[in-house]
Order: C-alpha cells, then sequence, then structure tokens
C-alpha cells in the first residue's frame, strides 16, 4: 500500500463536491476555483482540474460564460444549473453521513 | 544566439525559442493522447491552451519577450506532468495504461545512426538490441537471398524518426522535458560532428540522399497504392493464405491425392505415401512434415495474420514477428538434419548388367511397351514420372530404352540396373531387388515401362536402362507406345526422339537410318535389299 497513492485518492473523492460547494458561493474561473483547492490542499497542479470541469459541464451540472480578460484571452467563468445544485445537495447528505461514519468508527468502542 | 519561432495559441501571438517549443509542443501532444473521448478532449485542450497562453502572458514583461525552456517548465509546474491530468475515470482501466506503454515505443528508422536508411538502428531500437547485431544479420541475409529485399521492404514501410519526440519514441523513452533536453544536447553533438566531417563525407552523403530520394518517392507511391488496396488485398491473402493452410495440412496428414496444376501439367500426390517411400523411418517422416510445415505453413500464417493485420488494422507487439522468425529457423534447422541424413542415404550408387542375346530370326523386331495405368494405387504423378503401390510392392516409371550399333553379327539386349544407397553394398542390393523383365513374342519386344521392387527398399533412384544392340541391316519398328521410353537415341539424320516412334529404322554403317520414310532422309527396302546383296557378294570375294 502506498499512501501518497491512497491520499490522492481519498482527495479525488471529495474535489468534485468541493468544486460544486465553490460554484455554489457564485461563480467563478478555474484559477480562482484552482486557488481555493490549493489552500485546501485539494490539488497541487492546475492539469488535474479542467477534464473534471469539462464532464461536470457535459453532465449539465455546470454551465459557463465567456467573458473578456485584460491579461490574456478570454476566460470561462462557470456556475452551477439547477441540476448541479440537486446534485450537491445530495453530495452534502453523503458527506454528513461519511463524516458521522469516520467519526463513529475514529471512538474507542465502549464494552 | 537563439532561434526562434512564432506560434499562435488562443489567438495570443507568442515568440518562442525553438527548443522550449519543441518541448511544449511534446507536452501538449501528450496531454492530448491521454484523453480518448474526443469530444471532450477538444475542449480540454481548448481550455489548457488557454491557461498556457495566461501563464506565459504573465511571464512576459519589457525585457523578457521571448517564451523559454524556464517558461515552459513554469508551465508544467504549475499545470502538472501529462500523468497528473488522468483522474479516476481513466485510471480504472489498468489494462489500458499498460497497453499504453507498450505502444510508446514505435518502430522508425533512425536518421542518425545509419549506413543506408537507418533501418537496422530503428530495428535494433525497437528489439533493444545493439545496431551491430541487426547489421550483421541483414549482412548474413542478404547472402542468404532475402536479405534486400526484406531491407527494402522495411525501409518503405518504417517511417523516419524526424521530430524529437518520435526519437524518444523510438527508443521507448518516456517522453518529458528531461530526455527532450539530453535528446537535444546529443543531437547539438552530433551537428557539430557532421560540420567537421562535411568535407570528407560530402560525396557519400550526397549520393545517401539520392538513393534516399528514390526510396523515398518508391515509398510513398506504395503506401498510397496500399492505403487504396489494403482492404482488398487483405482479403486476398486472407483468401488465399487460408486455402493453401488447407492445402499443406492435406498434403501433410491426409492420404488421399492432391491434385495442382503447375508448369509441368497436371500433377497429383498422396503425401503420406510418397514420404513413407522416401524416409527411411517415421522419425525422419515426422521431422520431415514438422520441417515441411514450418517453413511452408508458417510464412503462410504469416500471411493470414498480416491480411488480418491490413483488414482490422489490428498491432501486433513484435514478439510475434519474432516468433515467426524463430519457427523459421527451427523449420530450416530440421530440413537440414532430414536432408543431411537423407543425403547420407543416397550417396552411394551401384549397377549391374544383364545381357540376352538374340538370334536376328526376323527382318524386323517391333519394339513395343504397355499403355496401360501402372498397377496400384499412383502415389506421384507428373509429365516426367509416376510412382504407384499395390500391397507391399513399389512401381517406378524409371526406365529407357536407347538403340545402338552390334559391335558384332548378333543381337543382343542388355538391361543396366542401378539404384542409390547408403552404402556401395547397399546401393548393390537395391539395384539387384528391382523386378524387370521384358519379353519375347515371335518378332514382337515387349518392355514394360515401369520396374517394380519391394516397397521396403524405398525410392532410392532406381533405374532401368535397356539397350538393343542391332547388328548390321537389321531393323526394327517402334512402335508409337515406345514414345515415352526412348531416350536420345543416335541416327543418321539426327531426328529427335518423338518423331522416332511410328516408323521403321535400319541399322547401316552411318547410323541408324529410317526405312520408306517419305519425310526423313533414309532409305527404301528395296536400296536396302540392294546393299544386303552387296555386302554378300563382298564376303563372297573375300
Amino acid at each position: 500500500m502506498n499512501i501518497e497513492n491512497t491520499q490522492a485518492q481519498m482527495r479525488k473523492g471529495v474535489l468534485e463536491y468541493c468544486i460544486l460547494s465553490i460554484l455554489n458561493n457564485g461563480e467563478a474561473y478555474p484559477s480562482e476555483i484552482i486557488e481555493q483547492l490549493k489552500q485546501g490542499k485539494l490539488i497541487v497542479v492546475e492539469g488535474t482540474l479542467y477534464p473534471l470541469l469539462t464532464r461536470l459541464k457535459n453532465a449539465e451540472l455546470l454551465s459557463y460564460r465567456w467573458e473578456e480578460s485584460t491579461s490574456g484571452p478570454p476566460r470561462k467563468y462557470y456556475q452551477l444549473t439547477d441540476k448541479g445544485k440537486k446534485f450537491l445537495e445530495e453530495l452534502a447528505t453523503t458527506w454528513d453521513d461519511l463524516v458521522a461514519a469516520v467519526e463513529i468508527t475514529r471512538k474507542p468502542t465502549k464494552k | 544566439m537563439n532561434q526562434t519561432l512564432t506560434i499562435n495559441i488562443s489567438g495570443i501571438v507568442f515568440h518562442i525559442e525553438v527548443d522550449a517549443y519543441e518541448a511544449l509542443k511534446v507536452y501538449l501532444s501528450t496531454i492530448k493522447s491521454y484523453f480518448n473521448n474526443s469530444e471532450e478532449r477538444e475542449e480540454i485542450m481548448l481550455d489548457i491552451e488557454a491557461r498556457v497562453t495566461e501563464i506565459f502572458a504573465e511571464a512576459q514583461n519589457d525585457k523578457n519577450q521571448v517564451i523559454v525552456m524556464a517558461d515552459v517548465n513554469k508551465v508544467i509546474a504549475i499545470m502538472g506532468e501529462p500523468e497528473q491530468y488522468l483522474t479516476d475515470e481513466e485510471e480504472e482501466i489498468p489494462t489500458q495504461k499498460t497497453h499504453r506503454k507498450r505502444e510508446d515505443k514505435k518502430l522508425f528508422r533512425d536518421p542518425d545512426d545509419r549506413v543506408l536508411g537507418g533501418v537496422a538502428s530503428g530495428l535494433g531500437a525497437y528489439i533493444g538490441l545493439d545496431t551491430v547485431w541487426v547489421r550483421l544479420f541483414f549482412v548474413a541475409a542478404f547472402f542468404m537471398g532475402f536479405g534486400i529485399l526484406t531491407y527494402i521492404i522495411l525501409w518503405i514501410v518504417m517511417p523516419e524518426a524526424k521530430t524529437t519526440a518520435e526519437k524518444l519514441k523510438m527508443r521507448g523513452e518516456p517522453i518529458n522535458i528531461k530526455n527532450i533536453g539530453k535528446a537535444f544536447e546529443s543531437e547539438a553533438q552530433k551537428v557539430g560532428e557532421k560540420l567537421q566531417n562535411v568535407d570528407t563525407n560530402k560525396f557519400s552523403s550526397k549520393a545517401g540522399t539520392v538513393l534516399e530520394n528514390i526510396v523515398m518517392a518508391i515509398a510513398s507511391f506504395f503506401t498510397a497504392v496500399f492505403n487504396i488496396f489494403g482492404k482488398v488485398l487483405g482479403i486476398a491473402f486472407l483468401f488465399v493464405g487460408t486455402f493453401m493452410l488447407v492445402v499443406l495440412l492435406a498434403l501433410l496428414f491426409g492420404s488421399t491425392a492432391i491434385f495442382s496444376i503447375s508448369n509441368d501439367g497436371v500433377y497429383s500426390m498422396a503425401s503420406q505415401d510418397f514420404f513413407n517411400l522416401i524416409f527411411i523411418n517415421q522419425d525422419q517422416f515426422y521431422l520431415a512434415s514438422i520441417a515441411v510445415f514450418l517453413l511452408i505453413g508458417v510464412p503462410v500464417i504469416g500471411l493470414i495474420f498480416l491480411s488480418i493485420r491490413m483488414l482490422f488494422k489490428v498491432r501486433s507487439h513484435y514478439s510475434v514477428g519474432l516468433t515467426f522468425v524463430g519457427l523459421l529457423v527451427v523449420g530450416t534447422i530440421l530440413a537440414f538434419m532430414v536432408g543431411t541424413r537423407l543425403a547420407v542415404e543416397m550417396s552411394a550408387e551401384e549397377e549391374f548388367e544383364k545381357t540376352e542375346i538374340i538370334s536376328p530370326d526376323f527382318n524386323t523386331y517391333v519394339i513395343k511397351t504397355n499403355i496401360t495405368e501402372m498397377p496400384g494405387q499412383g502415389v506421384l504423378e507428373d509429365k516426367f514420372t509416376s510412382i504407384s503401390i499395390e500391397g507391399d510392392m513399389m512401381y517406378q516409371r524409371f526406365v529407357e530404352l536407347s538403340v545402338e550399333r552390334s559391335k558384332n553379327d548378333s543381337m543382343m539386349i542388355t538391361t543396366n540396373f542401378s539404384s542409390h544407397g547408403k552404402s556401395p553394398k547397399d546401393a548393390l542390393n537395391k539395384a539387384k531387388a528391382i523386378n524387370y523383365v521384358h519379353q519375347l513374342n515371335d518378332s514382337i519386344l515387349f518392355f514394360p515401362d515401369y520396374l517394380a521392387t519391394n516397397k521396403e527398399h524405398k525410392i532410392r533412384g532406381q533405374q532401368v536402362e535397356i539397350t538393343v544392340y542391332l547388328p548390321l541391316y537389321q531393323s526394327i519398328y517402334l512402335d508409337k507406345s515406345t514414345k515415352e521410353l526412348i531416350y536420345d537415341i543416335d541416327n543418321f539424320t539426327n531426328t529427335y526422339d518423338k518423331k522416332m516412334v511410328g516408323r521403321k529404322w535400319v541399322m547401316l554403317e552411318q547410323g541408324l537410318t529410317c526405312l520408306d520414310c517419305n519425310d526423313i532422309e533414309g532409305i527404301t527396302s528395296k536400296e536396302l535389299e540392294e546393299l544386303k546383296a552387296l555386302k554378300m557378294v563382298e564376303t563372297k570375294i573375300e
């Protein structure tokens, strides 16, 4: 068992939930999303994000609009769709369940 | 001083150094190759390129107007190595990953290490063998006859490794920035060396390029033809290959006769029986069967394999080709072993002769042979010979008849029996075992056109040669049935064997001469009588 591998797997599972959560606070473009994810040490490199965003968008959980940028090419601003919001709610429930489950397993069992 | 290129990413123009450009190109195309879904891929690539542009734009200012290697490295540091782009979906299929790794190594010609087209060095890199050994193989193959063709085909089929990325793929090194840097350094070194050697190499390199251009032209022509007719050829190969395989298997392991039409006419053989008549024991027979199967069957299977590849564009591992080559080598060795054993079996030759004196009671003897089929079941039949078996007996059509002048006044028939064998004694035994009898009924001389031996003596080149010795003025009639039996009979008019049959011939001082022939120069019966009378008078005077 490789510890780094397991850590990466755990992070990846949570990643979608986090991206949707970030966008639930308002629309954002990739670099902004990355900034927040990096703070939480969820991703190390930016490359991981782009395929994920495209897939979430293709799954109709996200939509985007173009906005001109002063420092480069136009940027894609992503926002949650209605479907994405429902999806996020369900994920939130799952997350709470998971946290609860982890808490239970971490406590020493009383006999 | 460094050369720069101008590139356009996401609608923004940058100046970029050549090595940085090369690295960026490899980086982007590697990422691209990691995504399977083409629709998603385009969109993801656009997003990534847009981000790359942003990073480049941030790095530029009034002093720094050119993108250098450091900038590309920075992009990779921020965006991550191509492997890190993989999300769960790709990683769920581990087989795909190993498959991709295998494909990372590709067959290219190496333009940097070449004698002719870089085929040997490319092959060497691909199979992980030192180029020297591959070249030695080609030199050996050249003397064995198939080297040139193999080389030309490979030259045509293998593309040249032109870019750094292709060269890395050729060697199977992972395409990352470190390796590209390494490859660039060695390339720069080579350019330096080439500049130093430019005078001495002027002529040879020129010759190389002319030859190369011709080959390139041929290659592109064949590629075009192959693209158009590839499928058609594939189907044809599949059909022919399967047919040949069936025929071969039936030949080797079937007992029924196979018929085929070759240049020599219709030809048939029952292979198992035939091989049993040649080989001394079952082991040799099996070895020979395996050798034949490997030497003919393996290329046929290769053909089928190739056609399947052409039809379905299946990629194959190089070990498949190596296996084919290995089987061919084994086949050659087996064939050599069996062949040597057989050569020993046939090494000695012995003969003996029987002579019969016939009183010349008749003016004209008729020479005839059988026109019926040989007894038993045919094993091998073609224009020149046929072999058949019946019970324990084997019949071979190896009988020849000739006519010559007798040294005295008597008429003689000599029958010469000969055979090969592993020793003179063995050969003589086999010659003596030949059962061949001719018959004389009044004026009719009957010679069978086949000889008989016991099957256990095998086919060892047994032969019967009959010579009919004629005294002066003795005449014979060659029956039409003897057309295939007579062999190169000397005669006065040098008439061809096939034309000699169906005529009367008489032995004169000048040699065998046609008697009462209209279309061949000869003599008439009347003239013959006069000659005979004259001779009688001469003898009396003496």
